[in-house]
Protein backbone atom coordinates (compact mmCIF):
# COMPACT_ATOMS: atom_id res chain seq x y z
CA UNK A 1 0.00 0.00 0.00
CA UNK A 2 3.10 2.33 0.60
CA UNK A 3 4.39 2.30 -2.52
CA UNK A 4 1.39 3.90 -4.34
CA UNK A 5 1.46 6.94 -2.06
CA UNK A 6 5.08 6.91 -2.43
CA UNK A 7 5.26 7.24 -6.20
CA UNK A 8 2.14 9.62 -6.05
CA UNK A 9 4.36 11.81 -3.98
CA UNK A 10 7.16 11.25 -6.51
CA UNK A 11 5.06 12.21 -9.19
CA UNK A 12 3.76 15.04 -7.48
CA UNK A 13 7.16 16.78 -6.65
CA UNK A 14 8.45 15.78 -10.08
CA UNK A 15 5.49 17.82 -11.44
CA UNK A 16 5.83 21.03 -8.88
CA UNK A 17 9.76 20.67 -10.61
CA UNK A 18 8.35 20.80 -13.89
CA UNK A 19 5.74 23.17 -13.83
CA UNK A 20 8.63 25.26 -11.62
CA UNK A 21 11.00 25.04 -15.08
CA UNK A 22 8.10 26.13 -16.92
CA UNK A 23 7.66 29.03 -15.07
CA UNK A 24 10.95 29.68 -15.46
CA UNK A 25 11.14 30.74 -19.24
CA UNK A 26 10.18 34.05 -20.68
CA UNK A 27 6.10 34.84 -21.47
CA UNK A 28 7.23 37.87 -23.51
CA UNK A 29 10.36 40.20 -24.21
CA UNK A 30 10.41 43.75 -24.49
CA UNK A 31 10.25 45.14 -28.02
CA UNK A 32 9.97 48.89 -28.03
CA UNK A 33 10.96 51.51 -24.89
CA UNK A 34 11.08 55.17 -24.39
CA UNK A 35 12.86 56.60 -21.20
CA UNK A 36 12.86 54.55 -17.73
CA UNK A 37 11.18 51.23 -17.33
CA UNK A 38 11.72 48.14 -14.74
CA UNK A 39 10.87 44.77 -14.72
CA UNK A 40 10.35 42.90 -11.25
CA UNK A 41 10.59 39.36 -10.99
CA UNK A 42 10.47 37.56 -7.79
CA UNK A 43 11.30 39.70 -6.01
CA UNK A 44 14.26 41.46 -7.96
CA UNK A 45 13.82 44.23 -9.67
CA UNK A 46 15.95 44.96 -13.16
CA UNK A 47 15.88 48.03 -15.82
CA UNK A 48 14.11 46.96 -18.85
CA UNK A 49 16.01 47.12 -22.21
CA UNK A 50 14.84 46.54 -25.41
CA UNK A 51 14.98 42.66 -25.27
CA UNK A 52 14.43 41.76 -21.50
CA UNK A 53 12.27 38.95 -20.67
CA UNK A 54 9.33 39.32 -19.31
CA UNK A 55 8.09 36.15 -16.70
CA UNK A 56 4.81 35.19 -15.21
CA UNK A 57 4.40 36.94 -12.08
CA UNK A 58 6.42 40.51 -13.60
CA UNK A 59 5.48 43.62 -12.79
CA UNK A 60 6.35 46.16 -15.59
CA UNK A 61 6.43 49.72 -14.42
CA UNK A 62 7.17 52.67 -16.42
CA UNK A 63 8.52 55.93 -15.20
CA UNK A 64 7.29 59.57 -16.25
CA UNK A 65 7.58 60.43 -20.08
CA UNK A 66 8.16 56.92 -20.58
CA UNK A 67 6.58 54.48 -22.37
CA UNK A 68 7.54 50.17 -22.92
CA UNK A 69 5.72 48.03 -25.59
CA UNK A 70 5.99 43.93 -24.99
CA UNK A 71 5.00 40.70 -27.19
CA UNK A 72 4.54 37.91 -25.79
CA UNK A 73 4.64 34.28 -26.94
CA UNK A 74 1.10 33.90 -28.23
CA UNK A 75 1.67 37.53 -30.14
CA UNK A 76 -0.42 39.33 -28.07
CA UNK A 77 1.04 42.91 -28.50
CA UNK A 78 1.32 45.27 -25.26
CA UNK A 79 2.23 49.01 -24.87
CA UNK A 80 2.02 50.86 -21.73
CA UNK A 81 2.49 54.30 -21.56
CA UNK A 82 4.02 56.96 -18.53
CA UNK A 83 3.42 55.97 -15.03
CA UNK A 84 2.48 52.58 -15.64
CA UNK A 85 2.07 49.80 -13.02
CA UNK A 86 1.50 46.61 -14.67
CA UNK A 87 1.40 43.02 -14.12
CA UNK A 88 1.10 39.41 -15.71
CA UNK A 89 -0.39 37.21 -12.81
CA UNK A 90 -1.02 34.37 -14.86
CA UNK A 91 -0.12 33.40 -17.93
CA UNK A 92 -0.74 29.79 -20.19
CA UNK A 93 0.08 29.01 -23.23
CA UNK A 94 0.47 25.49 -24.80
CA UNK A 95 -2.34 24.90 -27.09
CA UNK A 96 -1.81 21.79 -27.81
CA UNK A 97 -2.82 20.62 -24.52
CA UNK A 98 -5.56 23.47 -24.51
CA UNK A 99 -3.82 25.16 -21.89
CA UNK A 100 -4.31 28.72 -22.52
CA UNK A 101 -4.53 31.82 -20.13
CA UNK A 102 -3.48 35.43 -19.45
CA UNK A 103 -4.76 36.88 -16.59
CA UNK A 104 -2.97 40.69 -15.52
CA UNK A 105 -3.75 43.66 -13.83
CA UNK A 106 -3.15 47.50 -14.67
CA UNK A 107 -3.34 49.16 -11.68
CA UNK A 108 -2.25 52.86 -13.10
CA UNK A 109 -1.55 54.41 -16.22
CA UNK A 110 -2.74 53.41 -19.75
CA UNK A 111 -2.24 50.12 -21.96
CA UNK A 112 -2.55 49.41 -25.81
CA UNK A 113 -3.59 46.18 -25.84
CA UNK A 114 -3.66 43.77 -29.25
CA UNK A 115 -5.37 40.37 -28.46
CA UNK A 116 -3.23 37.28 -29.77
CA UNK A 117 -3.62 33.37 -29.92
CA UNK A 118 -4.87 33.24 -26.91
CA UNK A 119 -7.92 35.33 -26.88
CA UNK A 120 -8.30 33.87 -30.65
CA UNK A 121 -8.48 30.26 -29.13
CA UNK A 122 -10.36 30.95 -26.08
CA UNK A 123 -12.17 34.12 -25.52
CA UNK A 124 -12.70 34.32 -22.01
CA UNK A 125 -9.12 33.04 -21.06
CA UNK A 126 -8.16 36.75 -21.02
CA UNK A 127 -8.67 39.30 -18.38
CA UNK A 128 -7.71 42.43 -17.52
CA UNK A 129 -8.37 43.71 -13.72
CA UNK A 130 -8.09 47.37 -12.71
CA UNK A 131 -8.77 48.67 -9.18
CA UNK A 132 -12.83 49.61 -9.88
CA UNK A 133 -13.00 46.23 -12.40
CA UNK A 134 -12.29 44.07 -14.51
CA UNK A 135 -11.89 43.76 -18.45
CA UNK A 136 -13.12 40.92 -20.59
CA UNK A 137 -11.56 40.36 -23.88
CA UNK A 138 -12.85 39.08 -26.68
CA UNK A 139 -10.18 39.08 -29.39
CA UNK A 140 -9.71 43.27 -30.26
CA UNK A 141 -7.57 45.98 -29.74
CA UNK A 142 -8.37 48.54 -27.02
CA UNK A 143 -7.22 51.11 -24.78
CA UNK A 144 -7.21 51.76 -20.87
CA UNK A 145 -6.19 54.33 -19.11
CA UNK A 146 -6.19 54.09 -14.82
CA UNK A 147 -5.56 57.22 -13.28
CA UNK A 148 -6.04 57.15 -9.28
CA UNK B 1 -15.28 64.66 -12.91
CA UNK B 2 -14.80 68.27 -11.66
CA UNK B 3 -11.75 68.39 -13.99
CA UNK B 4 -12.78 67.17 -16.99
CA UNK B 5 -15.94 69.51 -16.68
CA UNK B 6 -13.88 72.54 -15.93
CA UNK B 7 -11.37 71.49 -19.07
CA UNK B 8 -14.80 71.17 -21.03
CA UNK B 9 -16.32 74.38 -19.78
CA UNK B 10 -12.89 75.90 -20.25
CA UNK B 11 -12.90 76.17 -23.88
CA UNK B 12 -16.08 78.40 -23.97
CA UNK B 13 -15.19 79.72 -20.57
CA UNK B 14 -12.79 82.33 -21.72
CA UNK B 15 -10.47 84.13 -18.61
CA UNK B 16 -13.40 84.18 -16.30
CA UNK B 17 -12.22 82.95 -12.08
CA UNK B 18 -11.94 79.69 -11.42
CA UNK B 19 -15.14 79.97 -9.51
CA UNK B 20 -17.47 81.63 -11.93
CA UNK B 21 -15.53 79.49 -14.61
CA UNK B 22 -16.68 75.99 -12.70
CA UNK B 23 -20.37 77.72 -12.21
CA UNK B 24 -20.23 78.21 -16.43
CA UNK B 25 -19.01 75.21 -17.31
CA UNK B 26 -21.41 73.30 -15.01
CA UNK B 27 -23.91 74.95 -17.00
CA UNK B 28 -22.65 74.82 -20.30
CA UNK B 29 -21.68 71.20 -19.31
CA UNK B 30 -25.62 71.01 -18.51
CA UNK B 31 -26.66 72.51 -21.49
CA UNK B 32 -24.69 71.56 -24.27
CA UNK B 33 -24.46 68.04 -23.43
CA UNK B 34 -20.47 68.33 -23.32
CA UNK B 35 -20.06 64.90 -22.20
CA UNK B 36 -17.34 64.20 -19.23
CA UNK B 37 -14.40 61.24 -19.97
CA UNK B 38 -14.12 59.90 -16.35
CA UNK B 39 -10.56 59.78 -14.94
CA UNK B 40 -10.63 56.15 -15.64
CA UNK B 41 -11.81 54.42 -18.95
CA UNK B 42 -12.02 51.91 -21.76
CA UNK B 43 -12.04 52.48 -25.36
CA UNK B 44 -12.40 50.08 -28.10
CA UNK B 45 -10.10 49.89 -31.36
CA UNK B 46 -10.51 47.44 -34.81
CA UNK B 47 -7.95 45.52 -34.64
CA UNK B 48 -4.95 45.84 -36.53
CA UNK B 49 -6.41 43.57 -39.03
CA UNK B 50 -9.54 45.67 -39.32
CA UNK B 51 -12.08 43.19 -37.70
CA UNK B 52 -13.50 45.00 -34.62
CA UNK B 53 -14.02 42.43 -31.48
CA UNK B 54 -15.74 42.66 -28.13
CA UNK B 55 -14.47 43.92 -24.69
CA UNK B 56 -16.64 43.80 -21.47
CA UNK B 57 -16.08 46.03 -18.79
CA UNK B 58 -17.42 45.21 -15.52
CA UNK B 59 -17.25 46.64 -12.21
CA UNK B 60 -19.64 48.07 -8.99
CA UNK B 61 -21.39 50.23 -10.75
CA UNK B 62 -22.83 48.10 -13.45
CA UNK B 63 -21.29 46.02 -16.97
CA UNK B 64 -20.82 47.40 -20.37
CA UNK B 65 -20.09 45.34 -24.16
CA UNK B 66 -18.31 47.72 -26.21
CA UNK B 67 -18.56 45.99 -29.65
CA UNK B 68 -17.74 48.71 -32.41
CA UNK B 69 -14.88 51.09 -32.66
CA UNK B 70 -14.72 54.32 -30.66
CA UNK B 71 -17.13 53.28 -27.83
CA UNK B 72 -16.23 53.74 -24.43
CA UNK B 73 -17.09 52.70 -20.90
CA UNK B 74 -15.40 53.49 -17.60
CA UNK B 75 -13.61 51.13 -15.95
CA UNK B 76 -16.16 50.60 -13.00
CA UNK B 77 -18.43 49.38 -15.37
CA UNK B 78 -20.71 52.40 -15.69
CA UNK B 79 -21.73 53.95 -19.15
CA UNK B 80 -20.21 57.17 -20.75
CA UNK B 81 -22.63 59.25 -22.45
CA UNK B 82 -20.60 60.13 -25.29
CA UNK B 83 -17.03 58.76 -26.23
CA UNK B 84 -14.14 60.66 -25.48
CA UNK B 85 -13.10 63.05 -28.88
CA UNK B 86 -9.76 62.50 -30.33
CA UNK B 87 -8.46 65.79 -28.48
CA UNK B 88 -9.11 63.56 -25.04
CA UNK B 89 -7.92 60.14 -26.60
CA UNK B 90 -4.69 62.03 -28.04
CA UNK B 91 -3.64 63.27 -24.89
CA UNK B 92 -4.32 60.10 -22.79
CA UNK B 93 -3.11 57.75 -25.18
CA UNK B 94 -0.36 58.70 -28.06
CA UNK B 95 2.85 58.03 -26.19
CA UNK B 96 1.00 54.76 -25.42
CA UNK B 97 0.21 53.76 -28.86
CA UNK B 98 3.33 55.04 -30.40
CA UNK B 99 4.77 52.42 -28.21
CA UNK B 100 3.25 49.34 -29.73
CA UNK B 101 5.64 47.12 -30.87
CA UNK B 102 5.71 45.75 -34.55
CA UNK B 103 3.26 43.03 -34.86
CA UNK B 104 4.49 39.41 -35.10
CA UNK B 105 5.02 38.12 -38.44
CA UNK B 106 3.85 34.60 -39.27
CA UNK B 107 5.66 32.06 -42.38
CA UNK B 108 4.75 28.72 -43.50
CA UNK B 109 7.71 26.53 -45.32
CA UNK B 110 6.80 23.48 -46.67
CA UNK B 111 9.02 20.29 -47.29
CA UNK B 112 9.34 18.43 -50.63
CA UNK B 113 10.95 14.97 -48.72
CA UNK B 114 12.43 14.12 -45.77
CA UNK B 115 13.85 18.16 -44.13
CA UNK B 116 14.46 19.51 -47.79
CA UNK B 117 12.21 22.39 -48.61
CA UNK B 118 10.43 23.01 -51.53
CA UNK B 119 12.02 25.55 -54.01
CA UNK B 120 9.35 27.91 -53.23
CA UNK B 121 9.62 27.95 -49.22
CA UNK B 122 13.50 27.97 -49.90
CA UNK B 123 12.77 31.69 -51.89
CA UNK B 124 11.11 32.69 -48.29
CA UNK B 125 14.70 32.48 -46.44
CA UNK B 126 15.45 35.55 -47.43
CA UNK B 127 12.07 37.91 -46.48
CA UNK B 128 12.77 36.25 -43.30
CA UNK B 129 15.83 37.22 -42.49
CA UNK B 130 15.20 40.40 -44.26
CA UNK B 131 12.17 40.79 -41.71
CA UNK B 132 14.19 39.58 -38.73
CA UNK B 133 16.83 42.24 -39.47
CA UNK B 134 14.40 45.03 -39.92
CA UNK B 135 12.92 45.02 -36.41
CA UNK B 136 15.27 46.22 -33.21
CA UNK B 137 14.72 43.17 -30.93
CA UNK B 138 12.86 39.75 -31.78
CA UNK B 139 12.41 36.15 -30.39
CA UNK B 140 11.14 33.47 -33.10
CA UNK B 141 9.58 30.16 -32.69
CA UNK B 142 9.91 27.70 -35.30
CA UNK B 143 7.24 24.66 -35.36
CA UNK B 144 7.76 21.60 -37.22
CA UNK B 145 5.16 19.60 -38.10
CA UNK B 146 4.37 16.40 -40.69
CA UNK B 147 1.99 14.75 -42.35
CA UNK B 148 0.58 11.36 -40.67
CA UNK B 149 2.47 8.90 -43.13
CA UNK B 150 4.30 6.99 -40.97
CA UNK B 151 4.08 6.45 -37.06
CA UNK B 152 3.66 9.04 -34.42
CA UNK B 153 7.30 8.38 -33.18
CA UNK B 154 8.77 8.77 -36.14
CA UNK B 155 7.03 12.07 -37.08
CA UNK B 156 7.97 13.47 -33.90
CA UNK B 157 11.60 12.81 -34.91
CA UNK B 158 10.72 14.08 -38.58
CA UNK B 159 9.22 17.42 -37.62
CA UNK B 160 12.12 18.42 -34.79
CA UNK B 161 14.74 17.88 -38.04
CA UNK B 162 12.37 19.84 -39.81
CA UNK B 163 12.38 22.65 -37.09
CA UNK B 164 16.07 22.06 -36.38
CA UNK B 165 16.88 22.21 -40.69
CA UNK B 166 14.69 25.41 -40.64
CA UNK B 167 16.80 26.99 -37.44
CA UNK B 168 20.15 25.89 -39.44
CA UNK B 169 19.07 27.71 -42.79
CA UNK B 170 18.63 30.96 -41.30
CA UNK B 171 21.44 30.92 -39.30
CA UNK B 172 23.38 29.85 -42.26
CA UNK B 173 21.98 32.71 -44.22
CA UNK B 174 22.85 35.11 -41.47
CA UNK B 175 20.23 35.14 -39.30
CA UNK B 176 22.31 35.72 -35.96
CA UNK B 177 24.72 38.05 -37.90
CA UNK B 178 22.42 40.48 -38.83
CA UNK B 179 19.43 40.26 -36.56
CA UNK B 180 18.90 41.14 -32.53
CA UNK B 181 17.54 37.48 -32.05
CA UNK B 182 16.77 36.91 -27.99
CA UNK B 183 15.73 33.43 -28.05
CA UNK B 184 15.02 30.97 -31.12
CA UNK B 185 12.28 28.15 -29.43
CA UNK B 186 12.14 24.94 -31.37
CA UNK B 187 9.05 22.76 -31.12
CA UNK B 188 8.31 19.45 -33.00
CA UNK B 189 4.44 18.68 -33.38
CA UNK B 190 4.87 16.13 -35.04
CA UNK B 191 1.74 14.47 -36.53
CA UNK B 192 -1.05 16.00 -33.85
CA UNK B 193 -1.40 19.88 -35.14
CA UNK B 194 -2.69 19.30 -39.42
CA UNK B 195 -3.02 21.95 -40.90
CA UNK B 196 -5.13 20.38 -43.45
CA UNK B 197 -7.08 17.58 -41.40
CA UNK B 198 -6.85 13.85 -42.48
CA UNK B 199 -7.11 10.68 -41.66
CA UNK B 200 -3.65 8.10 -40.64
CA UNK B 201 -1.85 7.66 -43.03
CA UNK B 202 -2.30 10.10 -45.45
CA UNK B 203 -0.07 12.01 -47.63
CA UNK B 204 -0.79 15.68 -47.58
CA UNK B 205 2.32 18.22 -48.80
CA UNK B 206 0.30 20.83 -46.73
CA UNK B 207 0.63 19.14 -43.31
CA UNK B 208 4.75 18.87 -44.34
CA UNK B 209 5.48 22.21 -42.97
CA UNK B 210 8.06 24.14 -40.68
CA UNK B 211 5.46 27.79 -38.97
CA UNK B 212 8.51 30.46 -38.39
CA UNK B 213 7.10 33.13 -35.91
CA UNK B 214 9.13 36.40 -35.78
CA UNK B 215 7.86 38.51 -32.69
Amino acid sequence: MRYPILLILLLTALLVILDARADDLPIGYVKTLVGEASITTAGTKLKADVGSPVYQGSLLQTGSKSSMGVTFKDETVMSFGADTTFSVDEYLYAPAQGKLKLGSKLTKGSLNYVSGVIAKLKPDAVSITTPSGVIGVRGTQFLVKVEE
Amino acid sequence: MIDARLECGARAGGLLSRAAMLIVGLALFALSGCASTPKSYVVLLPSPDGTVGKVIVSGARGEQVLDKAGQAAATDGSAIAAPPGQPQLDKDFSATIAARPKLPVRYLLYFSTGTSLTNDSLLLIPQIIAEATSRSSIDISVIGHTDTVMTDAYNEQLSLGRANAVVELLKAKGLNANAHVSSIAIESHGERNLLIPTPDNTFEPRNRRVEVSIR
